[in-house]
């Protein structure tokens, strides 16, 4: 029963820490998995980690004991230490101090020299994470704006399609009259050489009646001629001629 | 205290308690542990930076199946890296001056090379016990020794970085002795053998890092031949 209510209570009291450690402890906040998981938002990392002064000791200690020992007074504790250590022989030097003499110096003078260069690499790798995955979202951001242009440049597009059929409708009108006049002119022309041709047939017909009826009125003349009617006919026509030939010598 | 040059070397124990285990661990208390957040401080990035440099070196000449050895080489590494390192310090003891420690460390991996040649490849296994191209005379005295020279490898890996790093932190310890001795007598010669103390430290740490790849690469060779 205690145990139940450890598990109830341990995840606000956990909750409560300061975020850096939250954070870390947000797995066992959920023993029994019942709630939602939410590693989200992040607190932000500080912008600067904590004041030291001489690489070592945090800049609290030296406000700590401002009030009642001033500015040397750390430097004092620390003096006074180091001497009580050395003098009451707590500390023995031995070659154990050169030697870590040595090593301090090193570590110092790598720091000092380096320490800049290797902070800016760390910043850098870290700037160009953010700056690669900065990069996509730009570029996926700028191909929907070009996105969005398009489409727009579309929109406009169909707008203007109204006058595009507009004008295909008038061609295809024209077309269509033109169409429609040619067959008339068409239908015009047949029924005029239909016409045309009748006509033709008549007055083949008309003429061919008249050229038979002249051949057969000329044939029954020349029939009916008789021998007589020849003679009588060639004896006046020399007796014409005999007359005529009078009146035209005397014409002469 | 009055400091032997044996107590560098001695196993740290607390009223009889041997503290061996947490000379091994600690350092691994020192590295920063991986944050849920994609854009870490400098040393979360600079760790991250380390760790992927070194497993990109040791695993590219391996094929895939010795990928498998990655996390088993580079936490060897980081952990030999830190152990060596941390122990320039003064009055700090490095596990890896033990030869028993790296006997440890050096022989199971290297069997482990060898039975997985011996498993999955028997015969080119133990055909790199000849070099092509031996005049047919010399093939027995010639396996002979390949076959010492294999076996010699784990006590060469282990005796190599124990003797180093004795070797270095003895020097270190001979030479400050000699600073504080002269002191009193040749201030002078005390100062020169101070400036030999400062460049031998240079030198101790530049060992300590190529000592733990020199380990670690060796190893990585030796899988390279039998994966």
């Amino acid at each position: 029963m205690l145990s139940r209510l450890v598990l109830r209570a341990a995840p606000a009291a956990l909750r409560a820490l300061p975020p850096p450690v939250a954070v870390g402890v947000l797995h066992t906040t959920r023993p029994l998995h019942t709630t939602q998981q939410s590693l989200a938002p992040v607190p932000p990392l500080p912008e600067k980690g904590g004041e030291v002064r001489h690489g070592l000791i945090p800049e609290e200690f030296f406000q700590f004991l401002y009030p009642k020992t001033g500015v040397t007074g750390p430097y004092m504790l620390g003096t006074g230490l180091l001497l009580y250590l050395l003098s009451k022989e707590i500390y023995v030097i031995n070659h154990e101090t050169v030697a870590s003499a040595c090593i301090l110096a090193v570590i110092i003078y790598g720091i000092k020299k380096f320490g800049a260069d290797v902070a800016a690499f760390a910043d850098k790798l870290n700037e160009e994470k953010v700056s690669a995955a900065q990069a996509m979202k730009n570029e996926a951001m700028q191909a929907l704006q070009t996105a969005i242009e398009e489409e727009k440049k579309e929109q406009w597009r169909v707008e203007g399609h109204t006058y595009l059929f507009d004008a295909k409708r008038n061609n295809i009108a024209m077309l269509l009259e033109t169409n429609y006049r040619e067959r008339l002119m068409m239908v015009y022309n047949e029924v005029k050489k239909r016409l045309d041709y009748q006509v033709a047939l008549q007055t083949l017909k008309r003429q061919k009646e008249q050229d038979h009826m002249i051949q057969w009125v000329e044939k029954n003349v020349i029939q009916s001629i008789t021998p007589q009617q020849q003679k009588e006919s060639i004896a006046k026509c020399i007796l014409d001629l005999k007359a005529l030939s009078k009146s035209a010598h005397a014409a002469v | 205290m009055n400091l032997s040059f044996f107590d560098q070397f001695s196993s740290p124990s607390l009223f009889g308690i041997p503290l061996i285990l947490i000379s091994l661990t600690f350092p691994a208390l020192l590295l920063p542990s991986p944050d849920n957040r994609w854009v870490t401080n400098r040393l979360s990035t600079l760790q991250l930076w380390l760790i992927n440099l070194i497993t990109k070196q040791l695993m590219t000449p391996l094929n895939k199946k010795g990928h498998k050895w990655a996390l088993i080489l580079t936490s060897l590494m980081i952990f030999l890296l830190l152990v060596n390192l941390l122990g320039l310090l003064p009055y700090t003891f490095t596990p890896t001056t033990q030869l028993s420690m790296n006997l440890a460390l050096a022989f199971p991996l290297w069997l482990a090379t060898l039975l997985t040649g011996l498993r999955n490849q028997p015969s080119t296994t133990l055909g790199h016990l000849l070099p092509e191209g031996t005049p047919t005379l010399l093939i027995p005295a010639l396996i002979m020794i390949e076959t010492t020279s294999l076996l010699i490898r784990p006590l060469a890996l282990g005796v190599r970085l124990t003797a180093n790093l004795t070797a270095g932190h003895l020097l270190i310890q001979l030479i400050s002795t000699a600073t504080v001795a002269l002191y009193s007598t040749m201030p002078a010669i005390s100062l020169l053998t101070l400036l030999i103390l400062l460049l031998l430290t240079i030198l101790e740490v530049a060992v300590a890092m190529i000592q733990a790849y020199v380990f670690v690469l060796l190893l990585s060779l030796y899988l390279q031949e039998n994966i």
